[in-house]
């Protein structure tokens, strides 16, 4: 575990220089126990694939309190109990209007339609982080045969529900919104709802599989 | 109740922001220029959390079908209520039927309007700003149109005179000169293009490009290098308001108010006293952004805390 400052109000602390379970463990068991600690000051916390971002209002609690609190706490980090996850399945169409970039993809990986289907609603994906917009999940690891790269310049607008791909990773945008990932399909399901707490339908740490609809 | 007449290029209701949901992507959509957002309210004497109009553009015209006191900060622009000019920065009554038109934004872009009550919309996630993009939150979660009635609870009749100096109030015209701390991967790019970074007296000059809004500015000029080595984009995590990020195309993007997470390599970091001037860039101002550090950030903070404070305890 690494810690540093971000500019003024913020403090990022770094778990691993990749992509993998145990990193994410231990994001996650970051995440939650500063979390349940409550600290009067605290803003937010962002975790990620690999970080934390601690963001605080320096008017309530001094940076050099938080990393005091950061380094001490190691031990009770270790020995929490970590809640289970949520395991969810999300419906998808895929393909056709659902899915304009489905021919893109295919062209890309070699692949049939049928065949870039059954890989992407074959893998059982971690949600690593959510941001970007409120409630989108960036999910992974996907099959490396599914690689493609991002839209150079991003679409202007995808409708909501639109399931992407994009790298390693697959998402959804929970809101009409302008993309830059491969758009395969789309789910009926909302995934946040601004008028009920929890709000977002994922969180961190929860596994997400596709099922076609 | 006041009635929008006429909306500007955009206008919509904004507060400090909403905040304790990161986790699960929602970004602060706060008020862009804080000091002017709070200035508002000190001068109306309301709450901290009372929320007020952010505007851009010509031509605002509000109509107030009830007597209310009101405050314009911000951009410098010129405005009468009932033809009669306006002295922003400062309490304004508005009698019943009164009409309140802006001509003209003479400095800086977004200007505020508060006023003396508050604007009766139901806070989201604990905030009533607009967030435009997911379309939640101020006035149904969009800025305001041509017709649209805002209601005013708990609308008071501030007594006396406040008004904010004219050296008091800050410069929002361009170039906009901006300060820095180093980002996470200030090491991703050649030294030669970052040398700003290790020397103060050193800056980089852009322009902001017409790709600006509350998401983020697009700054244009001599393209960042990349290192050879160097990754051109990072592992997606979190950032904050003032992030300056840079894509591979080398053209630095700054992080407004509506991002929690971001994928590109984090040049720097905007402190915090120079945040507010984020509000003020218009497309092809010119922005310079120069090194500073940490001590320094918080003594300016600190400074300009005291000018806050010191508008509170006068009231």
């Amino acid at each position: 575990m690494v810690r540093e400052r971000y500019g003024e109000s913020g403090i990022r602390i770094v778990f691993g220089d990749i992509i993998d379970e145990i990193t994410h463990e231990a994001v996650r068991r970051f995440f939650l126990h500063l979390t349940s600690l409550n600290i009067p000051g605290i803003v937010d916390i962002v975790p990620s694939f690999r970080t934390c971002l601690v963001h605080f209002d320096s008017d309530r609690v001094r940076y050099e309190q938080l990393c005091q609190l950061i380094d001490t706490t190691e031990a009770d980090r270790k020995n929490m109990v970590l809640p289970d996850v949520q395991r969810l399945e999300i419906p998808v169409r895929y393909g056709g209007d659902y899915g304009p970039d489905m021919d893109f993809v295919c062209s890309y990986s070699g692949l049939s339609p049928e065949e870039v289907i059954e890989i992407h609603s074959a893998g059982t994906y971690r949600v690593h982080a959510i941001g970007f917009m409120p409630g989108f999940p960036y999910l992974g690891p996907v099959d490396r045969r599914l690689y493609v790269p991002r839209q150079a310049t991003p679409v202007l607008k995808v409708p909501q529900g639109s399931v992407g791909i994009a790298q390693l990773q697959t998402g959804i945008y929970p809101f009409e919104s302008p993309a830059g990932w491969r758009i395969i399909g789309r789910t009926m399901m909302r995934l946040f709802d601004y008028t009920k707490p929890p709000y977002s339908v994922l969180h961190f740490g929860d596994t997400v599989r596709f099922v076609r609809v | 109740m006041i009635t929008v007449v006429n909306p500007a290029f955009l206008s919509m209701i904004v507060d400090n922001g909403r905040f304790g949901y990161g986790h699960i992507g929602v970004a602060p959509s706060s008020g862009l220029d804080r000091f002017a957002c709070a200035m508002a309210r000190f001068i109306l004497g309301n709450i901290d959390s009372a929320p007020v109009l952010e505007i851009m553009g010509n031509g605002l015209s509000l109509l107030f079908s009830e007597a209310v006191t009101f405050a314009i900060t911000g951009a410098r622009v010129k405005g009468t209520l009932d033809d009669v000019p306006v002295e922003p920065w400062s309490r304004t009554k508005a009698p019943k039927g009164s009409v309140l038109k802006i001509s003209e934004v003479l400095e800086g872009c977004r200007y505020y309007i508060g006023f003396s009550g508050t604007i009766d919309v139901d806070p989201v996630m604990g905030s009533r700003s607009t967030n435009l993009e997911c379309r939640f939150g101020g006035y149904q979660g969009r800025p305001l149109m041509k017709g649209d009635v805002l209601e005013l609870r708990e609308v008071y009749d501030p007594v006396g005179h406040i008004s904010v100096p004219d050296e008091r109030i800050p410069s929002m015209g361009e170039p906009h000169i901006i300060r820095v701390l180093p980002g996470p991967e200030a090491d991703y790019f050649s030294p030669l293009s970052v040398k700003f970074l290790s020397n103060r007296n050193e800056a980089l000059f852009f322009k902001a490009s017409a790709r600006l809004n509350r998401t983020g500015i697009r700054l244009e000029g001599p393209a960042i290098q990349f290192r050879d080595e160097a990754e051109q984009s990072i592992i997606s995590e979190g950032i904050l308001p003032g992030t300056i990020q840079v894509p591979p195309d080398g053209l630095p993007i700054i992080n407004c108010v509506e991002r929690t997470i971001g994928g590109y390599a984090r040049l720097a970091i905007i402190i915090d006293v120079d945040l507010d001037k984020l509000a003020h860039i218009k497309p092809f101002d010119r922005v310079i952004l120069s090194v500073t550090d940490s001590e320094e950030a918080e003594r300016l903070l600190q400074a300009k805390k005291d000018t806050v404070a010191f508008y509170v305890k006068k009231q």
